[in-house]
């Protein structure tokens, strides 16, 4: 069995578990949200009764930065947990039910059956995060102002990269663990260490987080740039499916 | 008070509620086909339609056996 045939079947697994379902649903409420509540905010605050009218002055009016500052802290947030949660049971439950071995009876390599799961997934969040940044880039324009497309959508692809550098990890817990339970534990390790160590000055400077930053600077025609982060992060990716593969070509399912 | 104002956020909303109300039908139409879920399915039922948002996605993750 070649590679398209196993990454169909993983594709139609993404639609029957929900999985491209919940992504799609979630970044898109995030992207299209995040302009119309930052614009809105401020209002609403205003509109609550009781509030005094000097306070008003303390709320600036929002501006684009506003927009995707919000839209930035959204999708790393819970695109790095979708990146985890979505991930991390993929190997580790097939290999509990039974049906990795019987899968693997069939002609398939094992580099192909972990490296299609890997493939759909990141269709899923390529697809998602495509139409969230499209409705996030409209509402950004009827709300605030146009952005520029080159950068926006480098800051969507960097946030990408930072998504794949979890799911490959999570993938490579899900590998490693004989149940769901540590493969859990391994994929909310994985988010200790890369973003404990990532939120530290300087050394962050390295991590896959600090992509967010570089992202947001460039929609902000900022200067600021962090290749070595983005170097490190397709090497860890890189690295994490290796390993993966190594294991899983050793092990015993 | 500012009506106005908040009236004009209503419509950019919708799409929003149009997701999260396809999420919440989407779920329940898997809850009342599913013969195991973990715990209780009227728990489910209410956890779905109750929280916003992230109720039929916990569902999703953690709510579903296989059978």
């Amino acid at each position: 069995m070649n590679f398209i045939t196993v990454f169909r079947k993983e594709m139609l697994e993404q639609g029957r578990t929900y999985r491209f379902l919940i992504v799609a649903a979630v970044f898109v409420a995030f992207g299209l949200s995040s302009p119309a509540l930052a614009k809105f905010t401020p209002e609403l605050l205003k509109a609550i009764p009781g509030v005094p009218g000097g306070i008003q002055a303390f709320f600036p009016t929002p501006t684009v930065a506003d927009a995707m500052g919000q839209y930035i802290k959204n999708m790393s947030q819970f695109g790095v947990l979708l990146a985890l949660l979505m991930t991390m049971g993929v190997v580790v439950q097939e290999k509990e039910r039974g049906t990795a071995a019987f899968f693997l009876t069939r002609p398939v390599s094992r580099t192909t059956f972990l490296l299609a799961k890997f493939a759909s997934m990141t269709v899923a969040f390529v697809v998602s995060l495509a139409v969230a940044a499209l409705g996030c880039w409209y509402y950004t324009y009827i709300l605030f102002e146009p952005i520029a497309w080159g950068p926006f959508l480098a800051l969507n692809g960097l946030m990408l990269v930072v998504f794949l550098v979890y799911m490959a990890l999570s993938l490579l817990g899900s590998t490693i663990a004989r149940s769901n339970g540590i493969a859990v534990g391994l994929a909310f390790l994985s988010l200790i260490v890369i973003g404990g160590i990532g939120a530290l000055p300087t050394i962050g400077d390295y991590f896959p987080g600090r992509l967010f930053s570089w992202g947001a600077s460039l929609v902000l025609k900022g200067t600021d740039t962090a290749w070595p982060a983005l170097w490190i992060s397709l090497g860890i990716i890189l690295a994490a499916l290796l390993a993966a593969c190594l294991v899983f070509r050793r092990q015993e399912v | 008070m500012n009506l106005d104002k908040l009236m004009q956020f209503i419509p950019y909303l919708i799409p929003v509620l149009i997701i999260e109300l396809v999420l919440i039908v989407i779920a329940l139409i898997d809850l009342v086909k599913r013969e195991h879920t973990r715990g209780p399915k009227w728990l489910w039922a209410i956890i779905i339609i109750l929280v916003n948002f992230i109720g039929p996605i916990v569902y999703f993750v953690v709510g579903r056996k296989d059978e």
